[in-house]
This record gives C-alpha cells, sequence and structure tokens, in this order.
C-alpha cells in the first residue's frame, strides 16, 4: 500500500503540517480552505483508505465538533467562526485519519518520542491506546447485561439505560484507573 | 531457613468508610516456602497482598510492620521491596499496560536501568520461561485471558523477584489454562503467597495455608491438615477441596 513504507516521522510531520496550516487560517470561510483540502484530496486514493473507514470515524468526531462549533454561535456574527471552526475540524480530523490509516500507533508514538514530547502526554496517550479496547468490552457487557433486563421498548426507558451505562463507565474507568496505577508502581514505576 | 516475608501486627484501616480490613496480622513466609492465603469475599487477602509491595497503606507509621527478606518495609526503600516482590494482580487487563507484549515485559527492567540487548534477551528469557516465546510484538488485548496472565507474569519476573505474590492466579482461567498455570507457577523458584478461592491449587502447590476472616488471622497451619478440617473451611466460606474427600485411604496422612 502506497504510503505504508515512508518514514513515519515524514509522514507524521507531514500531518503535522497540514494541521498546523490549517489551524491558522483565518477565523472565516476562506479560498485558503481549498489548499489543505485539495492536498487531502488527493493524498486519499494514495493512501487508499475506505470511505466507509473515514465516514464512521468523522460521523464520531463530528459530534465533538458540532458540540465546540456551536458554542461559538452564542457569540454576536458568529456564523463565520462557526463555519470555520466546522472546516478547520474537519480538514484536521481527516489529516489525522490518514496519518493513523497508513502508520501504526506504536510508531507514531515512537516519533513523538524522537521529537521529545513530553514524556507524561505520551504515557496518556500509550494508555488510551491501550485501555480504549477494554472500556469499549466493559461498555459492551454493560449494555448487554442492562438489556437482558430491560423490559420497556420506551425511547426514554433507553436513553436512561445509556445515562446509567455512561455513568457506571466513568466511575469503573477511576477504580481501574487506581488499580493500574497500583500496578505500574508495583512494577517500579515513579 | 531464612525468613522472606515478615508480618508481625498488621492493622489496616480504609480510609474511605474507616472500616477494619486488617486486624493485628501476624505470620511469616520462609524462603522457597509456597503459601496458601484463603478466607471468603472480602476477607482482606487483596489488601494484605497490597502491604507486602508498599503500596500500602498510604501512611506509613513510625514503627514497620512488614519486612522483606529482613528489610523494613517503608518510604525510604519503595524501590528494592518492589523489585523484590513480585506482585501479580488478579484482573490481568489492569496490569497490561502496554499496547505490546515486548513493551509490557520490558516496563519493569526499564525502572530498573536495563536497556538494549540485555534488555531484549531478559524480555525474550522470561516470554520463554513462561511459555510464549516469539510473542513480543503481539498486540495486548488481542491476547486472551490465560495469555494476558502470562505475560503479565513474564513482566514480574523480569524484575527477578526473590517473593512472588499472586492474586487470584487461576480466576477466570478454563481447565486447561488453569492446569497449565498450575504447572508454571510450579517450576518458579523463590518464596510464594497465593491469595485464591481455587482449593486445589491450594492442595497442589502450598506446604502451608494462612485463613483469613474479616482481616482476622483465624488459622495457619499444613494445608492438608487445614483443608480437611470441614468445620474450619465451612465456617469461613470454604469448602473441603474435591481431592481431599477422595483421597485414597493409603495415600499420604491428612
Amino acid at each position: 500500500m502506497a504510503f505504508r513504507n515512508t518514514s513515519a516521522r515524514a509522514k507524521l510531520l507531514a500531518a503535522l503540517l497540514i494541521v498546523t496550516f490549517t489551524v491558522l487560517l483565518p477565523r472565516r470561510p476562506d479560498v485558503l480552505y481549498l489548499i489543505p483540502a485539495t492536498v487531502l484530496v488527493l493524498l486519499w486514493p494514495l493512501c487508499r483508505m475506505p470511505l466507509v473507514y473515514a465516514v464512521r470515524r468523522l460521523f464520531v468526531a463530528e459530534f465533538f465538533i458540532l458540540g465546540i462549533a456551536f458554542l461559538a454561535l452564542v457569540a454576536p456574527a458568529s456564523t463565520p467562526i462557526f463555519l470555520s471552526t466546522l472546516l478547520k475540524s474537519n480538514l484536521c480530523v481527516f489529516t489525522m485519519l490518514l496519518l493513523t490509516w497508513t502508520t501504526p500507533f506504536q510508531d507514531v508514538l515512537q516519533e513523538l518520542r524522537r521529537l521529545r514530547f513530553p514524556p507524561v502526554m505520551l504515557t496518556t496517550l500509550a494508555l488510551m491506546y491501550r485501555y480504549l479496547p477494554v472500556l469499549a468490552e466493559e461498555s459492551r457487557r454493560m449494555s448487554r447485561a442492562r438489556a437482558s433486563r430491560t423490559f420497556s421498548r420506551r425511547r426514554f426507558a433507553a436513553w436512561q439505560n445509556l445515562s446509567l451505562i455512561i455513568g457506571q463507565l466513568f466511575v469503573r474507568s477511576a477504580d481501574r484507573a487506581e488499580r493500574i496505577y497500583l500496578a505500574m508502581c508495583a512494577r517500579g514505576w515513579k | 531457613m531464612r525468613t522472606a516475608v515478615e508480618i508481625r501486627e498488621l492493622s489496616y484501616r480504609y480510609p474511605q468508610n474507616g472500616r477494619l480490613a486488617l486486624d493485628q496480622l501476624s505470620f511469616s513466609v520462609a524462603e522457597d516456602e509456597c503459601i496458601g492465603l484463603l478466607g471468603p469475599n472480602g476477607a482482606g487477602k487483596s489488601t494484605l497482598l497490597l502491604h507486602l509491595n508498599g503500596l500500602l497503606p498510604e501512611r506509613f507509621r513510625a514503627t514497620p510492620n512488614v519486612w522483606i527478606a529482613g528489610e523494613p518495609v517503608g518510604p525510604k526503600n519503595l524501590e528494592p521491596v518492589r523489585q523484590r516482590v513480585g506482585l501479580l494482580f488478579q484482573d490481568p487487563d489492569d496490569q497490561l499496560i502496554s499496547a505490546t507484549v515486548f513493551e509490557d515485559v520490558a516496563f519493569g527492567p526499564r525502572q530498573l536501568g536495563v536497556q538494549g540487548a540485555i534488555l531484549n534477551s531478559l524480555v525474550e528469557q522470561c516470554l520463554a520461561q513462561v511459555g510464549l516465546s516469539g510473542f513480543g510484538d503481539r498486540q495486548a488485548h488481542r491476547l486472551s485471558h490465560g495469555e494476558k496472565r502470562r505475560v503479565c507474569l513474564a513482566g514480574v519476573l523480569a524484575c527477578k523477584p526473590s517473593v512472588l505474590v499472586l492474586d487470584e492466579p487461576t480466576s477466570d482461567l478454563d481447565p486447561r489454562g488453569r492446569r497449565e498455570f498450575k504447572a508454571l507457577l510450579q517450576t518458579l523458584p523463590g518464596a510464594k503467597i497465593i491469595a485464591t478461592h481455587d482449593l486445589e491449587l491450594v492442595a497442589d502447590l502450598c506446604s502451608r495455608v494462612v485463613i483469613l476472616d474479616e482481616g482476622k488471622l483465624v488459622a495457619e497451619g499444613p494445608t492438608v491438615k487445614l483443608l480437611s478440617n470441614e468445620e474450619l473451611m465451612l465456617a469461613h466460606g470454604l469448602e473441603k477441596p474435591h481431592s481431599l474427600l477422595h483421597r485414597h485411604p493409603h495415600g499420604p496422612a491428612a
């Protein structure tokens, strides 16, 4: 696959360059936005990232992007800022999708380490990558267990269940974080 | 034989609710001895194990209550204590923190300053010891439960501990996994403290057991003698293991 063999450093630096350029664009819809958009559209077929893969992940990110963009609408005359936030965020997320599709996460971390990123940030990223599947599995188990004891088809009950699961997941994650910390200390972590 | 672990009048109260978790516990473990720590849920077994590694109490008292190889566990010697006492946690997902098997086994030795070719060979040696040669590049979240537990054990062994402390090492393992893990534990040298509900494991591996209930030490003695005492076992949420129920009349004496 194209770019799979390109060095992780080159891909990471290119991605950071695109993100930095996009973030520094004016806070209104502008023709300059076409520059990163064109670069990404040209890179996409070369990376052979499937459309469904990209759309699914963008869809998940969209909730957070919209949440932040809507905050801009509170201020007067803010439509340009709202639109530029939408554009910038989507372009940046898409850049990261291309990077993660072509580069194993471990390689990204290794390169960040070589570029002397703060160790605390790298540890956080590494732990996040390790524990996301664990949390996903835990939420799946909880939601299955809830569903097995849910006898109502009312939408309100479903939302209520979801909120309970999210709450429980937070509590369990905090407990797990405590246990992980103890396990790290047991092996000499300072 | 020298003492590997010594516990004297150890008490601990949970800071969250003030409940007494450990109440004046005293016992010791000799080098190369394997003891079983038994008791019902909530008896204080896991809390006791955290004390052996210096993870509890949150604030150390002026007089120590735990000694490892003759050295008191205190704030000044936590690093050597944690190197000497290898703690295997109940849930392997808590302990397996790195994305790949190699990185996880290397986690402890790296803290001890081991690097380069020595680190690579140490990791490979520990993986071979737990029967997972060539697993270094595997993703941690793709492993089976039994494999995760073995990787955790390899990560503990990589720190070259003299005391192994195992919290429910066979829980969630299928019978084959349990059998293999038991055989693996039998090959490991050094003192071992196994907190478990798996009484068959205790009957096979441990020469002595310590029974806790509500934070108190209620019985201590030779494994077969204590596990055969049905009254004692039932009084503390345990039961006589099958292997002792069906023991041959001309076999080893109870």
